[in-house]
């Protein structure tokens, strides 16, 4: 029985540990600027899936909002920038950060580049293989205050078990290569890049830090 | 019966602490994310995009959990439909709610004015009617000084 308090103890410890202080070293530059709003620019995308723009776009300023950072209007900021002759995303990018936030007010600009995004189609399943960068630069500076790679093989959950479920499966694999759903994709590549921290996430924002306290 | 009190202790702070740093949403969001997705997949839904902003708008301004960004999307939608005034409301909320939004607002508050100043300026114009016409003078009686400098 005291073996296993012991355990949960350590549980306990592990877990505490999990949602400690930040690793200064590698989110130096970041923490020194502390930015507290953030400009999400239109998505570079680089891959054969002409829907990933639009998925990434739409899915990444929640989990931004979420880790207490001010995240400006996608599709007001979308609009503007096409207003300014800046339709097309590689001009955006191209463009310098400092421009950029000056348009806006931001401290900060996202960037984020769509390398892969691959669906492999089989008899009862779909595998879509997804690579992603992320990318900060700093407002005032145009520096790059954090960037971060993610790759993603995810596979929609699948009827297992018999002929029946094989059939079902295939049904489902057909349903999906004429109108694939990416939603839970994009979050979960999202949550992977941004919200391991310590670790290749990025820091807690002002009203994050501001509940904590 | 000692060891079961330490044993039960330690799962509370533990399920505490977890509860701590689980993933518990700040904002009411209601599907922002995949609203916006729809409306890129079909841009000719305007009417089903500004109906599910509103959505999201209502649900989370009666739960006070107002997302950043959401006031002022709610109010470039109205500005694109011509309906300056509330446009300009929906973007001093913005602003009066989140600080970091007020350059991006006042840009936009200038810009919906214009837009209500050259629709006064065409009386036939059915855009102007619909918000309500003599729109110049009440947008600007809704812009606080504080943002408009």
């Amino acid at each position: 029985m005291r073996r296993l308090s012991l355990l949960a103890l350590l549980l306990v410890v592990a877990t505490a540990a999990g949602c400690a202080t930040p690793n200064m070293s590698k989110h130096e530059k970041f923490l020194e600027a502390a930015p507290r709003s953030i400009l999400i620019v239109p998505v570079i995308n680089k891959s054969v899936d002409v829907t990933a723009a639009d998925y990434m776009l739409s899915t990444i300023s929640v989990p931004l909002a979420e880790r207490g950072y001010y995240v400006f209007p996608i599709n007001a900021v979308k609009r503007m920038l096409e207003d300014d002759g800046l339709s097309d995303s590689s001009m955006v990018h191209n463009a310098s950060a400092i421009k950029l936030a000056a348009l806006f007010g931001a401290d900060a600009v996202l960037y984020v580049t769509i390398n892969q995004w691959d669906a492999k189609y089989m008899v009862t399943t779909t595998h879509v293989t997804v690579s992603i960068k992320y990318q900060i630069r700093s407002g005032k500076t145009n520096e790059v205050l954090w960037e971060n790679s993610e790759r993603l093989v995810y596979a929609p959950k699948n009827n297992g078990g018999g002929i029946a479920g094989l059939i079902v499966g295939a049904i489902h694999a057909a349903i999906t290569k004429a109108a694939p759903n990416y939603m839970p994709l994009a979050h979960q590549v999202n949550d992977k890049a941004l919200n391991v921290y310590p670790g290749r996430g990025i820091p807690l924002g002002p009203y994050a830090q501001e509940q904590a306290r | 019966m000692k060891c079961k009190i330490g044993y039960c202790l330690a799962a509370v702070v533990g399920f505490s602490l977890l509860s701590g740093c689980a993933a518990h949403q700040r904002y009411t969001w209601d599907d922002y994310d995949k609203k916006v997705y729809n409306y890129y997949k079909s841009p000719v839904e305007k009417d089903e995009f500004v109906k599910n902003l509103k959505e999201v708008l209502d649900d989370s301004d009666s739960d006070g959990h107002v997302p950043p960004g959401i006031y002022a999307e709610y109010g470039y939608v109205m500005y694109e439909q011509g309906n300056s005034i509330q446009a300009v409301m929906y973007f001093q909320k913005e602003a009066d709610k989140w600080p970091e939004s007020k350059v991006f607002m006042a840009k936009l508050i200038s810009n919906a004015q214009k837009k209500a100043k050259k629709q006064e300026a065409k009386p036939g114009d059915p855009a102007a009617a619909a918000s309500g016409v003599t729109a110049t003078t009440e947008a600007k009686a809704v812009v606080t000084p504080e943002v408009a400098k």
